[in-house]
């Protein structure tokens, strides 16, 4: 599904982001992408929705290499990644149908689409019965998953989650992890950069470690720290 | 598309009340530029009514002597035929050329009165293909006998036309500065427009909306811009031709004036011209501030 062949990326101010990764996710896989701050997961990200390029190597999405698409190809390349961060990114003047709905308004979808579609995501998150809030009448929690909401309602083939937990209390965390994996099982390969180490040790899923750029682990049913 | 449609146009209403003052001034200066530029149309276009109805088309007047014989007469017109630069020839007898004297002077009938056609000259009224080309005529038709004068028609009409061209590029040069200031206005709308939204645009960018998708609202809200300055000075220059110039006609009736079929032909450039200037500085403020 996704495969970053020999990658590094180097910023203008010499800064080396990725040094020389060579990474394979296979479909519906769940992978937690760890390692300290600085250490190149959001290029890692970035590079994957195209809104970097790589400095050398190529990267594979879904079979095909996306440093040869095209720039007005990106938005396709980019509805079949939905994507999750630590800041929801939620718009404030939308309620919470209309935050999801907005994902699928842009893209040109139809409104019987819309209409039908986003109830049934957002009963899906467990927001069934919030379609009309806004989301600062939300718990943190809750934004959340009006974000993944929007991420997953157009069915992507990747979930790709930047610290999805990372503004949330632990037993929210939880809760957000168990619709991630809920996520995952429907068949989404999911992707999620992360430091919280008891989420990881938790779901005992492939880890793959970054440091100054290098790929220093990748084990398949991984904790946060070394050890098994 | 319905729906596109539907979000396109609730987006371009929403932007451009949120900058009230600044899309005021840019409209305001389009309205500016664009009455001022459609002055400068309307005034040459009023120039050449004039030109047209004073001379008829007629470039070039050959006065002849009260006394010219026949054969001089008929060998002037022959010399005229033959040039390549003279388009056509007419004759215009003493009665004729009082007659268009009577016309021309019919607010002032005293002066009518004590002219008789007797005291006009007969002429051949010359048409030419190329209008500069008086002096080549002259100099074919210099020395010929039983010409009294050879006049350059254009020459009565040179000081009109002197002020008219200093209105029309004066009042032309400001419109065009001011067209440049209204697309720079424009322009920084369209950023502004851009910079409240951006949180917007960055999930659309994000969930895949293509770059036009994204452009099209602000490009719509340039042009809207645009075309609201330009209908306003549309209206302006009627509302000026009416107010001011119509009366005018009653004053002067020997000259035709502008009829408001005569100022149609500007209307379409005017709007043109508001509409594609205002899509192109939201199109260059979009290249520059829009990362897509």
């Amino acid at each position: 599904m996704i495969k970053v062949d020999h990658v590094t990326k180097v910023y203008k101010s010499s800064v080396v982001a990725l040094d020389d990764v060579e990474v394979e996710i296979n479909k519906g896989e769940f992978v937690f992408l760890v390692g300290p701050s600085g250490s190149g997961k959001s290029t890692f990200i970035r590079l994957l929705l195209k809104e970097e390029e790589p400095t050398r190597g190529a990267i594979y999405v879904a079979g095909k290499n996306i440093g040869n698409l095209s720039t007005w190809k990106v938005p396709y390349l980019r509805r079949n990644i939905g994507c999750v961060f630590q800041d929801f990114k939620l718009l404030a003047e939308r309620t919470v149908f209309q935050n999801v709905a907005f994902a699928l308004e842009v893209i040109g979808k139809a409104k019987q689409v819309i209409d039908q579609r986003v109830p049934e995501i957002l009963d899906l998150v467990g927001l069934g019965d919030k379609l009309n809030n806004f989301p600062d009448e939300l718990s943190g929690g809750e934004q959340q998953r009006v974000s993944i909401a929007r991420a997953f309602v157009n069915r992507p083939l990747i979930l790709l989650a930047d610290e999805p937990t990372g503004n949330l209390d632990p037993s929210t965390s939880v809760d957000i992890m168990k619709l991630l994996d809920r996520i995952n099982r429907i068949g989404t390969t999911v992707l999620m950069a992360t430091h919280d180490n008891a989420i990881v040790d938790a779901m005992r899923r492939r880890v793959i470690e970054l440091e100054a750029g290098k790929v220093i682990r990748d084990q398949a049913r991984g904790v946060y720290g070394y050890g098994t | 598309m319905a729906r596109r449609f539907d979000y396109f146009l609730r987006e371009t209403v929403s932007g451009l009340r949120r900058n009230g003052l600044v899309t005021f001034a840019a409209v305001s200066t389009v309205f500016i530029s664009l009455f001022l530029g459609g002055g400068a149309l309307l005034i040459n276009r009023q120039a050449n009514l004039m030109l047209e109805f004073t001379t008829n088309k007629v470039e070039v007047a050959v006065y002849l002597e009260d006394g010219i014989s026949l054969d001089q007469q008929n060998r002037i017109q022959g010399i005229l035929n033959r040039l390549p630069e003279v388009a056509s020839v007419d004759y215009e007898s003493k009665e004729e050329a009082y007659g268009r004297f009577k016309v021309l002077f019919a607010n002032q009938p005293d002066l009518v009165l004590n002219v008789s056609a007797d005291a006009l000259p007969a002429s051949f009224r010359v048409k030419l293909a190329d209008p500069e080309k008086f002096e080549s005529v002259r100099a074919v038709l210099q020395g010929e006998p039983g010409i009294e004068k050879i006049s350059d028609q254009r020459e009565l009409l040179r000081q009109f036309f002197a002020i008219a061209n200093v209105f029309k590029f004066g009042v032309g040069a400001v419109a065009i500065i001011m067209l440049v200031s209204a697309s720079g206005l424009i322009a920084n709308t369209v950023r502004m427009a851009l910079f409240a939204r951006r949180k917007e645009i960055g999930i659309m960018k994000l969930v895949g909306a293509t770059n036009w998708f994204i452009r099209v609202p602000f490009l719509i809200e340039g042009m809207v811009q645009g075309l609201i300055g330009a209908g306003a000075a549309v209206v302006g220059l009627f509302v000026i031709k009416l107010g001011f110039v119509d009366p005018l006609r009653n004053q002067i009736g020997f000259v035709p004036i502008l009829r408001n079929a005569d100022m149609m032909f500007a209307v379409p450039i005017l709007l043109g011209v508001g509409v594609l200037v205002a899509g192109v500085a939201s199109l260059i403020a979009m290249r520059r501030f829009l990362d897509v």
